[in-house]
């Protein structure tokens, strides 16, 4: 549904130093600098697929999203939507795609929701029948039947972004594109956010890109991720594989019985992993992968312990890695 | 509105009667005292629908803030969406002309150079209605610059006193001089406030109004002509706001 060939971003920005002559030099002559936000980007997605776009600030996850919605043209590569150029901005595209903008309200603040809704009924011609029963599925799956005659700016952050939601979803899209969908939700709200897309997704199969910075979503909400960095995708695959490849390690705890550790034990530890971590009678031990049913059966040998427990690596921890830097492919 | 009305048929009364007096003629042009008159809140009222629902600066301002994204996911076109707002704000201004013209055009007294017909009333319509679409036309160029540039504001502004000076909402452009005729003729700014005004005083006839819609119709396509490229450009370099 979503395919993307070598995409690249380029922003021309202005910049200009502090201070009134730099603003008056500026007149007369400008230093521009270019800022790559999106580096030759190329993936696919599917029917019924959500991928999660993670990368820190400033990454460029908003940038592709505003690219493969029409907003913004890109300054090389290709991308088909649904069989669409996105950025000739065809109506038939435009009317089997959304975008939820987490940080930007949409809707008409000075309506209430429901007139907000019919004027997209409107502009997307859903037809009345249609409009009715999905109308009438949305606010039930949010809870937000009572707020629908209440104007959008007189509604909590959580009810707006739920009413987002519903008019994004109104003319249901084959495609969506979820740009932090959940910021400054309370874990509630979040929660219900994250539920209703999941039972969205499993009743329409649209395909999904979701840009989030709170790992819960894209854990509960993901199978497939993709990392970006500086503009450069430097992961795609399963959530669960980015362990396994970029965290090649298992991090083994023990609780010793009544024991107290003398030297030699400690150097026992050091050679057996890496990062050792002694809490009074807790230890804790990073083991390569292969190695681990190895160690701990030596461990079990010349240790009394009372418990044992291996556990892999949080995923945010990896992830976290990955984006601020530190390249493991190259190990 | 009411204030703004009765100042200005006080600066108009003012300065007229000044004129007519130093001159110590009957006729100033082709304008007798009553009729210049007639014509100053003609103009007044009649701009108050064409400039109705104006959009000043929101198309620039959706441009800067961003909210400009949401028209473009949406199957419609922009410069469509943004007039049929446009249309649905000129309301209220219509209605309050009317009444303003009812309290006001029966005290005006007779005139030999003006002549408020019904026909003139009828006929003023579809020039309205090209005017008004016209005045939206022009107002989207300066803003689209947006584009390009960090503030857009001083051009509307400068864009907004050229129109209002050269399409006759201060004084008749019969008044200006002679050899500005012809330009002023050809230049779509008269459209925009005389000639839907000239309409209703009686002072155009049919030949005239119909030479005059036509003309009105051809600036509309010109403008549009010259919006859509700089549309066009303008949405390659429109960032959305941020990266």
């Amino acid at each position: 549904m979503i395919k993307v060939q070598n995409l690249r971003k380029v922003f021309r920005v202005h910049k200009k130093p502090p201070g009134l002559s730099a603003s008056l030099k500026s007149l007369f002559r400008r230093d521009w600098i270019e800022k790559v936000a999106v580096e030759g980007a190329d993936f696919t997605v599917e029917e019924g697929e959500i991928v999660g776009l993670i990368g820190a600030n400033g990454a460029g996850k908003t940038t592709l999203v505003k690219m493969l919605s029409g907003i913004i043209h890109p300054s090389a590569g290709e991308a088909r939507v649904l069989g669409y150029n996105p950025w000739e901005k065809q109506d038939a595209f435009r009317r089997q795609i959304s975008l939820i903008m987490g940080q930007k309200a949409q809707l008409w603040w000075d309506l209430p929701g429901a007139d907000c809704f019919q004027l997209l009924r409107e502009i997307y011609q859903i037809p009345q029948q249609q409009f009715d029963h999905q109308l009438n599925r949305l606010t039930q799956l949010l809870n937000v039947g009572e707020e629908l005659n209440i104007q959008i700016r007189r509604l909590s952050l959580g009810e707006r972004m739920k009413m987002e939601l519903i008019a994004a979803l109104l003319h249901s899209p084959r495609v969506v594109y979820l740009d932090e969908p959940t910021i400054g939700l309370d874990i509630t709200t979040q929660k219900a956010v994250r539920d209703f897309l999941l039972s969205y997704r499993k009743e329409e199969s649209p395909a999904m890109i979701l840009t989030s910075h709170y790992m819960e979503d894209i854990e509960r909400l993901c199978e497939r991720i993709i990392i970006i960095r500086e503009g450069e995708l430097i992961y795609d695959g399963s959530l669960r594989k980015v362990i396994e490849q970029y965290a090649p390690y298992k991090r083994l705890t023990l609780h010793l019985q009544n024991q107290t550790l003398d030297e030699s034990s400690k150097e026992i530890f050091s050679k057996m992993g890496e990062k050792v971590k002694i809490q009074s009678d807790q230890v804790s031990i990073q083991v390569p992968r292969t190695n681990v049913t190895e160690v701990a059966a030596e461990l079990l040998r010349r240790f009394k312990i009372h418990d044992l427990s291996i556990d892999e690596p949080e995923i945010s921890d990896t992830i976290e890695i990955l984006m601020g830097g530190k390249d493991f492919r190259q190990e | 509105m009411f204030v703004n009305l009765a100042v200005q048929l006080v600066v108009l009364w003012a300065l007229w009667t000044a004129v007519f007096a130093e001159s110590g003629k009957e006729l100033v042009g082709e304008w007798d005292l009553t009729g210049i008159l007639s014509y100053g809140v003609m103009v007044f009222l009649t701009g108050r629908v064409v400039r109705g629902g104006d959009l000043q600066m929101a198309v620039a301002s959706e441009i800067y803030d961003g909210s400009l994204s949401r028209y473009l996911l949406y199957p419609l076109h922009y410069g469509v969406a943004k007039y049929a707002q446009q249309l649905g704000n000129v309301f209220p201004n219509i209605l309050q002309s009317i009444v303003m013209a009812a309290c006001i055009l029966p005290f005006m007294g007779s005139s030999s150079s003006v002549d408020l017909h019904v026909t003139g009333l009828l006929m003023c319509m579809p020039s309205l209605i090209l005017a008004h679409l016209l005045f939206y036309i022009m107002g989207l160029l300066p803003q689209l610059v947006a584009f390009w540039a960090d503030n857009v504001w001083s051009l509307s502004v400068l864009m907004r006193f050229i129109t209002m000076l050269l399409g006759g909402a201060t004084i008749p452009l019969s008044l200006f001089p002679e050899w500005s005729q012809g330009a002023l003729a050809i230049l779509p700014f008269r459209y925009l406030f005389e000639f839907p005004t000239l309409v209703i005083l009686g002072k155009v006839s049919v030949n005239d109004w119909l030479t005059g819609l036509l003309t009105c119709a051809v600036w509309c396509v010109v403008m549009s002509l010259l919006v859509i490229p700089v549309w066009r450009r303008g949405n390659l370099r429109y960032t959305g706001v941020g990266i």
